[in-house]
Parts: structure tokens; sequence; C-alpha cells
């Protein structure tokens, strides 16, 4: 197992997550995705630091902080979209149109 | 700032004060009489400061006291003030009696306007006397345009005073054009002679090139102010406003303003040999067929209209035979027998309530002072040997002697009879013959309107033995001698009264009746000026017209169109809908990527 491995491995990753937000209704399951997009990264930030050396692995820990925030916000969102529409599909939410 | 200098400035502002009483206090112009009395008053002080005036002039003596106007960069570029010598003491003397006069009269003509306009006319005739006296005390040229522009204004707005009649209206618009469009020489003459000297100075040396080319603007102003051909045609039509004011603007002192300034820029003029050459030809012209004109007039106003540019070509040929004074004396002595005849006019049309000769005859009995006063300055205006006309027209033909051929003094000297045989013809209709129907309930007019004519006919009577004073206060020479001119005129003169006491004494008009009608056609010139303001400048501002609405505002309607047009579409991206915005990202991500591959 070599960078090339898990280089593939994560863009495989990103690409499910990316193509999990443009296709998902749910926000929950957006959310998921952009999880999945955000891990793909560390998995890169990791792999790099390990086969490269770096401080790749402090990244990943700031960047886990930031996820939690993320989902923090993204789930009240969640709870707020749901109370307006008794419902979480994203393409209802569209008050903001021009 | 000199006591006389003092009294001039009074007789300056103290029409300005009244009028501008009347403007900011409404109440007391709608009142009417009060505002009529205040204005009296006005020109009453007016007429006493220029009187005192007068008595303390000393001949020859010029005093002048100016402040800087227009400051630019600590420097003047002009000034306004008071310039006292003999011309303008001599001009605002006749301006302020004869506005006098005129108002008096006005007094009981205009009796029968409302309250409101009543206010209104006299507050105007106030604001008048004040620009016309803002001209004729100017030190220099700008501040006489000022005040040109002023009586322009006021002319325009008296000829329109019963803006109700759409003769009225139109008549006025038309004198507005046709002087402002002379005007525009005024302005280019200021700008030329501002280039060359740095100033507005009349006593400037120049150039002949740049003499020539300002004193030309100049004249073309002249032309429109003084109703000189072919931009006389306004004058007949000014008519339309009411009688005092033709008398006071439209014969005794605004038209004349344009022979004031050619007498007043004189040091100009006598630079220019070639601008004197054209106006002592268009002031003969303007002259003999004026009066041709005259003859054929049914409207009383409207013979006293073309016989006063007639009597102004008189004025402009003796300026452009090189005499100021000769114009300048047949100014004032022509401004009180014109005034006169005016009114007198004005009284017998306030009498028979009609403006045409056909309605009157006979009047000699009914009014009796209108009659004698009326004839006074009738003889005076023809000639008459020993009346004032007499003597300034005389002055002037001298003048004239020998110039360019004889031809100018010829025509003048045709125009010298035919002045007779109108005037003559004028008489004869109006007070002679038998009573027609409408003069049958005509009665002698009231004492406010007597007054003012008796005062007027003994200057008519009497101005022209004042010649040898006014030249020596001007400091010009004056002889009067027994020649050829004045034997010759004052034959003309009775001629033309016999004449017409012949023709139009014993109902004996018919055979010249074909002749008269066919001078009439000679008004061409006015068809042609309306020809040329309707197809030349309503088409020029129909172009213009058309240019600003469809291509200027066309431009700017355009891009506010697009603005609105791109907005309504672009605003359709914003679907407000959270995929297509992820989508957007991760298109843009991808090309981003692509273009970093490919590059």
């Amino acid at each position: 197992m070599n960078l090339t491995h898990c280089l593939l491995l994560a863009s495989f990753l990103f690409c499910v997550g990316v193509y999990g937000l443009l296709t998902r209704r749910q926000a929950v399951a957006v959310l998921l995705a952009l999880e999945l997009m955000m891990n793909a990264a560390n998995l890169a930030f990791v792999a790099f630091a390990h086969f490269r050396g770096g401080p790749g692995q402090l990244f990943v820990v700031f960047a886990l902080a930031i996820t939690v925030a993320e989902v923090a916000i993204g789930l009240a969102l969640v709870m707020l979209l749901y109370r307006r529409h008794d419902d979480t599909a994203l393409d209802r939410a569209s008050e903001t149109q021009g | 700032m000199s006591s006389l200098q003092s009294w001039a400035a009074l007789a300056v502002l103290v029409p300005l004060a009244a009028a501008l009483l009347c403007v900011v206090l409404p109440p007391l112009r709608r009142a009417g009489k009060p505002a009529a009395a205040l204005c009296i008053l006005a020109s009453l002080v007016a007429t006493a400061a220029s009187i005192y005036l007068l008595t303390q002039h000393e001949a020859g003596a010029v005093t002048r006291t100016e402040v800087p106007w227009i400051v630019l960069g600590g420097k003047a570029l002009a000034s306004i003030g008071v310039n006292v010598d003999g011309v303008s003491v001599v001009m605002l003397l006749v301006v302020c009696v004869v506005a006098l006069c005129v108002q008096v009269f006005s007094l009981a003509y205009m009796h029968d306007e409302t309250p409101s306009s009543y206010g209104r006319y006299f507050t105007l005739h106030a604001l008048f006397l004040f620009s016309m006296n803002t001209l004729v005390v100017a030190p220099n040229l700008l501040q006489l345009f000022a005040g040109w522009e002023l009586v322009g204004l006021t002319s325009y707005l008296l000829i329109g005073f019963w803006f109700h009649k759409p003769s009225a209206a139109r008549a006025s618009v038309k004198a507005f054009w046709m002087t402002k469009l002379a005007d525009m020489g005024f302005v280019f003459a200021l700008l030329a002679l501002f280039v060359a000297t740095r100033g507005f100075d009349w006593n400037a040396r120049l150039s002949t090139e740049t003499a020539t080319l300002v004193t030309a603007l100049l004249f073309l102003a002249v032309v429109g102010k003084s109703a000189q051909f072919p931009l006389h045609v306004w004058l007949p039509d000014a008519m339309e406003g009411p009688t005092p004011v033709s008398a006071l603007l439209h014969a005794a002192t605004m038209v004349a303003a344009g022979v004031f300034l050619i007498v007043r820029a004189d040091p100009l003029f006598a630079q220019a040999p070639a601008t004197c050459e054209v106006m002592l030809w268009v002031g003969s012209i303007t002259a003999l067929f004026a009066a041709c004109l005259a003859l054929v007039q049914s409207d009383i106003k409207k013979v006293l209209a073309y016989s006063t540019c007639s009597q102004l070509g008189y004025m402009v040929a003796a300026l452009g035979a090189g005499s100021a004074f000769a114009g300048f004396f047949h100014l004032g002595t022509h401004a009180f027998f014109k005034a006169l005849l005016f009114l007198g006019a004005g009284s017998v049309i306030h009498a028979v309530h009609s403006n045409e000769l056909a309605d009157m005859g006979g009047l000699r009995r009914k009014m009796p002072v209108t009659t004698l006063t009326f004839g006074i300055g009738a003889l005076s205006l023809a000639g008459v040997p020993g009346l004032a006309g007499f003597f300034s027209k005389d002055f002037v033909l001298a003048q004239l002697e020998g110039k360019a051929g004889w031809i100018p003094w010829t025509m003048l000297m045709a125009t010298s009879f035919l002045t007779a045989f109108y005037m003559g013809r004028v008489l004869i209709k109006a007070f002679g013959g038998a009573e027609s129907a409408k003069a049958h309930h005509a009665h002698e007019s009231g004492g406010a309107m007597l007054l003012p004519l008796v005062v007027l006919a003994v200057p008519a009577l009497a101005a022209g033995f004042l010649g040898g004073v006014l030249a020596e206060w001007s400091g010009a020479e004056y002889h009067v001698h027994l020649g050829l001119t004045p034997v010759v005129a004052s034959c003309l003169a009775i001629a033309g009264l016999l004449g017409a006491v012949m023709v139009f004494g014993r109902g004996r008009a018919a055979p010249f009746a074909g002749v008269l009608e066919s001078l009439d056609r000679a008004s061409a010139v006015d068809r042609t000026w309306s020809g040329l303001y309707r197809h030349v400048l309503l088409g020029v501002s129909a172009v213009a017209g058309f240019v600003d609405r469809y291509f200027v505002d066309g431009l700017i309607n355009a891009v506010g169109y697009t603005t609105i047009e791109s907005g309504a579409r672009v605003r359709r991206l914003q679907t407000g809908r959270i995929h297509d915005y992820a989508m957007a990202v991760v298109v843009g991500a991808l090309l981003i990527a692509l273009w970093g591959v490919l590059r």
C-alpha cells in the first residue's frame, strides 16, 4: 500500500461526497455527504503526512474541530428547516430565489 | 460719490424700490390704486431728481462713480455705477418726464382694469423706469446691456399685458424673438470688445477692423431695438399693448435706446466708417419705407408706429452721417411729440372705443383739447417751421447734405413730405369732416388724461429752441442757418399738409385708394419674417426636438431599459435552491482544476 492507493481512496470518497451533495434531497443526507468530502480531505492529509512527513496530522486535528462546529450549525439549520416546512427536503426551501 | 451722482442714483433706485415693494407685497399690488400711487410717487421723485440734476449740471462736465462688479481673483472685470454727463442728464430728464406723463395718463386710461391688473400695470411701469434709467446712466457698455435687456423684458411684459388676447400674446412673443435675435449682436460685440481691450469702455481705441466688427454687431442690436429695416416688423404688432405703453416704450424711450446706444458708443462708431456708411443707408431706407407704409394704415396706432420707425430712421441716418448730436437732438424732440401723439390717440381711442380711423371723424368739436394738443404734435412731427420737430429734423437733414451723392438726403426729404402727408391724413380723418356714428357719443377725456397732453404739448412746441443749450452741454456744434435744407424741408412739410387736405379733405380719397392699396403689399417684409420664423426657426426647433427626443433621450432610455431587462433575466439565476448553488460551486471548481491541468 503506497501513497497512490491512499489518494485514490480519498478521491473516491470525495466523489461519492460530491455525488451525494448534488443528488440527495434530504438535508441530513447532504450533511453526511459533506462529512464524507471532509474526511476524504483528512485522509489525503494523513496519507501525505505518513509517506512524505510534515505537519499534515496536525491539520487533521484542526479540521476535525472545525467539522464539529460545522455539524452543530448544520444540524441546527436542519432543525429550523423542519420547524418551518415540517420536512427537511432542501428543494422546497427556495425562499431566497430572485 | 458727489451729490450729482447721488441724485442720478436716486432716479434709478427709487423706481426700483417702488417696483420691488409692489412685487414682494402682493396685497399692495392687488389693491391697484395704492400701488399706482406709489409708482407715480416714485416717478415724481425720479423726475424731480433729474430736473435738479439738469439745473446743477455744468456744460461739458463728465463725472462718474463706479463700484467693482464681477470681481475675479481680486480684479474687477467690469463696474457698475452712475455716469453723469450732458447726454445722460438730458436723456434722464426726457425719460422721467415722459414716463411721469404717461403714468398719470394711465391712471384714467386703465381705469376699467381690475385692481390686480391695475397694480400689475403700474408695477411694470416702475420696473421699466428703473431699467431705462439704468441704461441711461450706465458708465460702461456692460451695464448698458443689462438695462437694455431689462427694458426688452418690460416691453415683452407690457405688450402682452392683455395676454388673454391671442393677438397680444403673439405680438409680445414676436417682439421678444425679433429683439433677442438682434441682441445676439450686442452680446458678441461685448465679447469682441472685451477680448480686444479687457474692458467694456466705449472710449476704447481699437484697430479699424475690430472697431468695424464691434460697431457692426452693436448696430445689429440697434436695428432690432430701434425697429430699423428689415427687423422693424415687431413694432407695428407691439401696438397690441395698452396705448400709454406704446407712447412710452414703443415711441418715446425704449425704441430710442438703440439710438441712445450709438450716441453713447459714438467714439467707437467714429473709428468705423464702414459701419457708419451702412447706418446711413439703413436709416434712410427705413425712414422712407416706413413712411410709405404709414400712409396706408387704417389703424391710428399703426400709423404712429410706422411713423416712429420712420423717425428712428432719421436718427440712425444722422448718426451714420457722423453727427451723434443731430441724432440725439431728434431723439429728444421726437420723444416729446411722439409721446404726445400716442397719448392723444389714446384719448381718442378711449372716447370712441376703436382704433380705426374710419370710426373717428369730426372729433374736433367733441374733444377740443385733445384736438389742439394732437394737432400740435402732428404739426411738430410734420416739421412745420417753428415747432420742435422742424429744428431737429432740419438739423438731421443738414448733416446729410452732400453725403453719398445726395441720395440719402433726397430720400429723407421725400420722407418729410410723406410725413406731413400722412399726419395730415390722420388729422383730417380723425378730427375733421363729419361725425361718424361712434364719434357721436364721444366726449372729452378727464383731467388726468388732458393734463399730460398739455404738459407734453409745451416741449413739442418749444423744445426746438433748446438745441443750442443742448449742444453746449454735449460739447457739440449747433448752428441754425437759413440755407437750402430748411427752406426745402419747410416747403415740403407744408406741401404735404396741403396735399393731404386736397386728397382727403372733401372725401376725394378715391383716386388714390388703388395706389395706397398696392403700397400695402409692401408688408411682404412681415410675411418674409413670419415665413422664416415658421419654416426656419420652427424647422430647426423640430429637428432639434427630434434629435433630443429620439437620439439623446433614446440613448439614455436604452441604457435604462437594458439594465432593467438584463436584471430581469439575470435574477432567474438566483433560484434559491441550494443544489443549484452547490452545482455551480462544483462546476466552478472543476473548471478551475481543468484550467490548472491544461495550463
